[in-house]
């Protein structure tokens, strides 16, 4: 018999026991890795893939894709850089940011929606079109150094805690709150479940739909923040690919690329492989093509295993 | 309950590796050493690499060479350099792939009292003097310097009105930036040549192709080509080739790496400014050695830099 909170918690655990099991190998190789300062090392350079892939669950949960979130990033970056540097408030640029990623999201969630587009199609524009207009607007130079107050979201530390770390962790706890406790959560899972049974049932599938992409835009410009702080400096050229890292942190934690099911703890879980693996293998010295074979093969076992599971427990 | 239990494991193995850091012995003697480069697909690097790692073996010094996967993935090699810092080696080399975006990284080597050597591409001195980042020196010829010996030597082929393209790199990459600067400057001087096109094949050499063969069509006139890397100067070769213009246009590419040098000498290719990487790996792992042994190395070590034509490589075969 298997108690029933194993059942009900079965896929977060697994990738959890996933994540000791690959912490368990590499304390056994290298005295490096299991040390205060290199997890908190780990942690930190996770913190910017785990929030793009706090929008991306949102995103994956409803059955959809986003492949724009780097390119938004990266001009949610420069804009934040360039209102920055113009002197304004710190609140004031940190929100320019933001409505930046916001709005970059909402369209991408307005031609899905309404315009009845492929999000896969919607998206690979938004990321063209983002990336050319963070490339536009600095003239394809980046912007550099900032103020110490800003920095300090990269920098700074509370009770030796560092602050991407807290910005993460609040986040994270947010947005678990709003998929698990609020109506937008729950609408999350049904659209992603059956988006016809959703709208017959009176649900508003447009207004969640696009508010989720809106989500998913603003979630990109949380995590430039974090990378234009911890770089002080924003390229327009950043962030490339990151949508992939971002996909497959969300897909290790165990969300359906079918919709549906899927949590933000699995998406955690799923990000700190990705940065424990990345970290690992620099800390062992193996070369960099072979890391990339690594790196694909634990992404393929890893949802390999959470398929093997899901079918056992049916 | 059990998220509790997880949470006391997860507390439990920390600690275990608390411990950990104390049988921490150095097992070895030998010097270690870490290079981080841009990216390891490229001929350039792995010259570099392959000149540093011939003069660990002469040195007896251990290497680690580490690479992102994307030449402008600057998060990447931050993420590197921070991890290699966890391991406690003697030294770093590196190879910024952002002039600004690194110094924070180096900003944590410092802090860790591990030397940090700068390879190929200088970092922004004004921000490293306001951040307080110091680095023992820089090993490298010049993208800037490159660029305009490249622009002299067009200057040189031009008989009267000259029409160049410029096919650049990735937009916003300062490689390609310093390279494309360093040549408009240098041909700004001259009023009988004109840019008339500018365009990025983004390094590659498809790319490099399919403009080439887009600005054939806008511009039947064309007297020269300056590609910032060589990759874009073959892939504009073969379009000119095809295009049946190969007598008339002049392609001089950047980096010299091997292809290029056979095309030059066979007249496709009219010259390519060559850096000479596995010399800067050398001096990069010597250096490493001399700084750790305390002496005292100049801020500024420079390796050549020179324009490959036909000319030049026959002198070279004599």
């Amino acid at each position: 018999m298997i108690p029933k909170a194993l059942i009900h918690h079965g896929r977060q655990l697994g990738t959890f026991l996933g994540l000791i099991f690959l912490c368990l190998i590499l304390w056994i190789l290298t005295p490096y890795f299991l040390t205060v300062s290199n997890l908190l090392n780990i942690l930190e350079q996770s913190s910017i893939n785990a929030t793009i892939a706090v929008g991306m669950t949102f995103v994956i949960i409803t059955a959809g894709i986003d492949l724009s979130v780097g390119s938004i990033l990266a001009f949610s970056g420069v804009v934040l850089a360039s209102t920055l540097q113009a002197g304004v408030p710190l609140p004031v640029a940190l929100l320019a940011g933001m409505l930046t990623g916001t709005l970059c999201g909402l369209l991408n969630g307005a031609l899905i929606s309404i315009g009845r587009l492929p999000p896969f199609i919607v998206t690979l524009g938004m990321m063209s079109i983002a990336r050319g207009a963070a490339l536009v607007y600095t003239n394809g130079r980046p912007i550099s150094g900032f103020e110490q107050s800003f920095r300090w979201i990269a920098t700074g530390k509370i009770f030796y805690i560092p602050m991407p770390l807290i910005v993460m962790f609040i986040v994270y706890f947010i947005a678990h709150i709003v998929l698990t406790r609020t109506k937008f959560g729950q609408y999350a899972y049904a659209m992603g479940g059956n988006e016809e049974a959703t709208y017959l049932s009176g649900v508003n599938v447009r207004f969640h739909k696009t508010m989720v992409y809106a989500l998913c835009g603003l979630t990109s410009a949380f995590a430039a923040i974090l990378l234009t702080a911890r770089l002080n400096s924003a390229q327009p050229i950043a962030g490339i690919m990151y949508e992939l890292d971002a996909i497959a942190a969300t897909v290790i934690g165990g969300t359906s690329l079918m919709g549906g099911e899927g949590t933000l703890v699995g998406t955690l879980i799923g990000a700190l492989i990705m940065g424990v693996l990345r970290n690992g293998l620099n800390i062992l010295g193996v070369s960099s093509f072979l890391q990339q074979i690594i790196i694909g093969t634990v992404i393929i076992i890893a949802v390999l295993l959470d398929t093997i599971m899901k079918k056992q427990k049916r | 309950m059990k998220k509790i239990l997880i949470f006391l494991g997860a507390i439990f193995i920390l600690f275990m590796g608390c411990n950990r850091e104390n049988d921490r012995t150095n097992d070895s003697e030998k010097i270690r050493i870490a290079l981080v480069l841009k990216t390891l697909n490229s001929p350039f690097f792995i010259d570099l690499k392959s000149g540093a790692e011939q003069a660990a073996k002469q040195l007896n010094v251990e290497l680690i060479v580490q690479a992102p996967e994307r030449e402008i993935d600057v998060e990447k090699q931050m993420q590197i350099i921070e991890n290699l810092i966890q391991t406690r080696v003697d030294a770093i080399c590196v190879s910024p792939s952002g002039s600004k975006e690194l110094i924070p990284a180096m900003a944590k080597a410092n802090q860790a009292n591990i030397p940090v050597l700068i390879v190929d591409t200088r970092i922004d001195e004004n921000i490293a003097n306001s951040e307080g980042v110091t680095t023992t020196t820089f090993i490298g010829s010049d993208n800037y310097q490159g660029g305009k010996i490249a622009g002299e030597y067009v200057a040189k082929l031009s008989q009267g009105e000259m029409n160049v393209v410029i096919l650049e790199g990735i937009p916003g990459h300062e490689t390609g930036d310093n390279r494309l600067r360093g040549f408009k400057e240098s041909i700004e001087k001259f009023p009988n040549i004109h840019v008339v096109a500018s365009q990025p094949a983004n390094w590659e050499r498809d790319q490099g192709y399919n403009v080439m063969q887009n600005l054939l069509q806008a511009h039947p006139d064309i007297d020269a080509v300056f590609a910032c890397n060589d990759l874009m100067a073959l892939g504009a070769m073969e379009a000119i080739i095809a295009g049946g213009k190969s007598e008339k246009i002049k392609i001089i590419g950047f980096d010299a790496v091997e292809e290029a040098r056979n095309e030059i000498t066979t007249g496709n290719l009219e010259a390519s400014v060559a850096q000479h990487p596995a010399e800067m790996g050398r001096l990069a792992i010597e250096n490493a050695v001399k700084v750790l042994n305390g002496e005292k190395i100049p801020t500024f070590i420079p390796v050549k830099i020179e324009l490959i034509t036909r000319q030049t490589s026959e002198e070279n075969l004599r």
